[in-house]
């Protein structure tokens, strides 16, 4: 697995800071306030001068480091690699509260709420060229002028970058078509959780009465706001009968997105909890999501599928597959050696359960 | 619950054909659109309505967006000039019986670009606002002029990001220069192929030996460029190809599209033929083609499909498909595309110039040297649009549809007769009665091609809507 938190010590302050660190210790292109300069590197040791002390990293090469930007927290001696310079996956949690609370969540709410808005607001700043930031909870859009805030300030100083903010969708209201208008330059995707068309059965998974209509009310909204939108729906047992219902919906009223992820569970937090009550084995029957794939697209609507194993998915509908899980989470299974799409297959989630997982897997395997 | 506009249409003994200026559209019976002129609909059919984006309740709601959203997706928008239709020489190698004025004898004088012409054209392409070009060659024969090709196609290549050329050529001449040319991956063939050998000699080559360079030629640039060839049939409804046979000699240069396009003679060539109506004649050859094509795809699981039936089939499925020049609303002169004839004027389109070419009217838009002229464009805007048009707003395809005044203006010497009496208009109410009549069918053969043109798995239901509400009153 890759690691998130890596050991720091060293650093003179009290308060949790940001910092970007340098790819080599001769690199002096680099000087900015927030930059940390590689003194010092042997195997998976470091060490890094900033204007917080020289700090000392360890359990990790510098050479898998650079141009990563981290949150240092010196009282828990703990950095977070908050963007990994490497990777397409990086986001930042903007909290853990939440107004909804999904059958499926993989990240179930929590109270407590530390306002770390300024040192994101940093690290966004210092981001490599063209990088896409997640924003993700919780629901963050329950600190919405945080949020519209550091989205137009990045984006004023940094146009080369991109947003992904996955929202529950429940807090837009007419006043922010403005906002979201000054932002709709293609810059910021709007990930949306929709689960059916009957607002009894979205609002019994989320399990918030009155969600339903309310996020019916906020796609408007964000429409209107010329929004880049990509709605999202986790296949369950409960809402499986009811997808091409729903596809035929989406391409009615809501022709506007700009793509619709259809996505499997992942095994963690309330999904763990109720998978064997909500997980929807594919592999067993495709039926119900190849009928929503055919219906959307008939309509123009432009479909993914997410978290989905190739081999789950019968041929004729691979080519929607995409491989999204994040790569630190990721992994593939036995099955997978020798497999002749693995390069192209996004496997399992680290805490996939083989033993309550799909019943068919595999592909055809390359020739020895 | 407010209900939007309807239109309708009717499209059998008691199937009555709705559609919104979205272009929603479903299928009902006589007796819904009694219920819907009589202000009497049922609470089935509200809720219908309501459910298939034909209503809403209040200004603003998720329901008005989205109509209005999908109502504006379906209105092709103005974009930078970016698809460039070049004519560097008039001067062509082959008479073909249905070519009348865009050709010039091989060795007339005064038919191609010289150098003036040459530096104006490329200042014009430095000029545009684009970054992506897409220029076509056109003729006369633009191989004879081989020469003023790759000063156009150097000289793009390092003035866009990325750059795309097709060559219209009759594939006649095909030396080591030609075939040099051709050969590169940013540039595509299109050449004609009217049938088997003995249509495309009658119409085309009118010589045994010109037809077999021809075939041997298209074998060479099949063999070598593979995807990068296209060809498409021009059809004389007259003399139609056997459709077999046309189908096959596509097939087997491994052409899985054909564009059965309908010849339109202009000026003298018009002039020299008698002045009857082929409408009804070609509609009949269009739809025979389609059900032989249906049949064929069924038996042998080879797909072929006919270029603007599918084209047609897109636009009433979905928005958006506005790509086709042909075929769209408004259809703005000069909007993202532009022509550029051997004299250095530019014009609107292929039929453009060749209308003004026999001087009935002078359709040109400018100059390569002075560019566009607004005012010219600004005096064909009223006709470009088919949402007001008096016949039009009654028409449930009228959303899936486009207008051709220029067609209009070389048939009938005007823009303004009504609409169902053009010949564009009779065109494609037959194609899209044809497309609906497919959309709706259960017929498992025509099903099949339908999945397969639309690339879809399965067929759904909701792609052909009905509402019959038996229980309901009518008065």
């Amino acid at each position: 697995m890759i690691p998130l938190r890596i050991q720091v010590e060293g650093a003179t302050r009290e308060d949790p800071f940001v910092v970007r660190l340098s790819g080599a210790t001769a690199d002096t292109t680099i000087s900015g306030l927030w930059d940390a300069l590689l003194v010092h590197s042997e195997d998976e040791k470091c060490a890094y001068q900033t204007r917080h002390g020289e700090l000392r990293l360890s359990g990790i090469r510098s050479s898998d480091l650079a141009g990563d930007v981290l949150l240092v927290d010196p009282t828990r001696k703990v950095g977070h690699r908050l963007l990994r310079a490497e990777s397409p996956h990086n986001a930042f949690l903007v909290t853990e509260r939440c107004d909804q609370i999904c059958t499926m969540c993989s990240q179930p709410p929590k109270r407590y709420h530390v306002d770390l808005f300024p040192l994101f607001q940093q690290a966004a700043v210092l981001a490599p060229k063209g990088m896409t930031i997640g924003i993700t909870g919780g629901e963050p859009m329950l600190f919405k002028d945080q949020v519209f805030e550091l989205l137009r300030r990045t984006l004023a100083a940094r146009p080369d970058l991109s947003f992904h903010v996955l929202t529950n969708a429940q807090h837009f209201d007419e006043t922010d078509v403005g906002i979201l208008r000054e932002l709709s330059n293609g810059k910021v995707l709007w990930g949306v959780p929709l689960y059916a068309r009957e607002s009894s059965l979205h609002d019994a998974i989320v399990r918030k009465p009155g969600a339903f209509d309310k996020l019916m009310n906020s796609l408007g909204v964000l429409a209107r706001g010329g929004a880049l939108i990509e709605l999202r729906t986790v296949v369950l047992k409960t809402n499986a009968p009811a997808l091409e219902s729903l596809a035929e919906y989406v391409s009615v009223q809501l022709p506007f997105i700009s793509k619709w992820a259809i996505m499997q569970l992942e095994n963690i937090g309330f999904g763990r909890m109720n998978w064997d009550k909500l997980f929807f084995d594919n592999s067993e029957c495709f039926a119900p999501i190849g009928a929503a794939i055919d219906v959307a697209r008939g309509r123009g609507v432009n479909v993914a599928l997410y978290n989905f194993p190739l081999c789950t998915v019968p041929e004729s509908y691979r080519a929607f597959a995409a491989p999204s899980i994040s790569d630190w989470k990721q992994r593939y299974l036995r099955e997978c050696d020798g497999c002749v799409s693995r390069k192209d297959c996004g496997g399992f989630f680290t805490w996939y359960p083989e033993a309550r997982g799909f019943s068919r897997l595999g592909l055809e395997q390359i020739e020895a | 619950m407010k209900i939007w506009p309807l239109r309708f249409r009717e499209l059998g003994p008691s199937r009555v054909l709705f559609a919104d200026d979205a272009g929603g559209y479903f299928v009902s019976d006589p007796a819904f659109l009694q219920r819907y002129v009589d202000s009497a609909l049922s609470d089935t059919d509200r809720k219908f309505l309501y459910e298939h984006g034909h209503a809403f309740n209040r200004v603003g709601d998720l329901q008005h967006t989205s109509f209005t959203w999908r109502w504006t997706a379906r209105q092709s928008a103005r974009e930078k000039i970016a698809y460039v239709i070049l004519v560097p020489t008039l001067r062509c190698n082959l008479t073909c019986t249905y070519c009348q004025v865009s050709r010039a004898a091989e060795n007339a004088k005064g038919y191609d670009w010289d150098t003036d012409t040459l530096e104006a054209v490329l200042g014009f392409l430095d000029r545009l606002e684009t970054d992506e070009i897409k220029v076509e060659f056109q003729g006369g024969e633009p191989l004879l002029r081989s020469d003023l090709l790759r000063r156009v196609r150097d000289h793009c290549r390092k003035r866009f990001s990325r750059s795309e050329f097709v060559v219209c050529t009759n594939l006649q001449r095909l030396g080591p220069d030609e075939i040099g040319f051709l050969d590169a991956v940013d540039t595509y063939t299109s050449t004609s192929l009217d049938g088997g050998l003995l249509h495309h000699e009658r119409y085309r080559t009118r010589n045994r030996a010109l037809t077999e360079e021809f075939f041997e030629n298209l074998d060479t640039v099949v063999q070598r460029f593979g995807q990068r060839v296209s060809a498409l049939p021009t059809v004389d409804i007259d003399d139609p190809p056997e459709i077999e046979t046309l189908v096959t000699a596509f097939e087997s240069y491994g052409f899985s599209s054909i564009y059965l396009r309908p010849v339109n003679y202009h000026g003298f060539a018009r002039r020299r033929r008698a002045q009857r109506d082929d409408l009804s004649r070609w509609n009949a050859f269009y739809d025979e083609f389609i059900d032989f094509l249906i049949d064929r795809n069924f038996q042998t699981g080879h797909v072929m499909e006919e270029f603007y039936l599918s084209l047609c089939l897109r636009r009433m499925l979905q928005p958006g498909h506005d790509g086709h020049v042909d075929l769209r609303n408004p259809s703005l002169p000069a909007s993202d595309y532009v022509l550029i004839d051997f004299d250095g004027r530019l014009y609107p389109s292929d039929e453009a110039r060749m209308l003004s070419r026999i001087g009935q009217i002078d359709l040109s838009i400018g100059t390569a040297h002075d560019g566009i002229d607004q005012e010219a464009i600004a005096a064909r805007v009223p006709s470009a649009f088919n949402n007001f048009d008096p016949d039009c707003i009654h028409c449930p395809y009228q959303p899936f549809c486009g207008t051709d005044p220029i067609d209009d203006v070389s048939r009938y010497r005007r823009v303004d007769i009504p609409r169902q009496d053009t010949w564009f208009c009779g065109r494609q109410l037959a194609v899209f009665d044809k497309a609906m009549s497919l959309i709706y069918s259960s017929d498992e053969r025509v099903l099949y091609s339908l999945r397969k043109w639309a690339g879809l798995a399965t067929w759904p239901n909701s792609l052909a809507p009905e509402h019959h509400d038996t229980s309901a009153h009518t008065s």
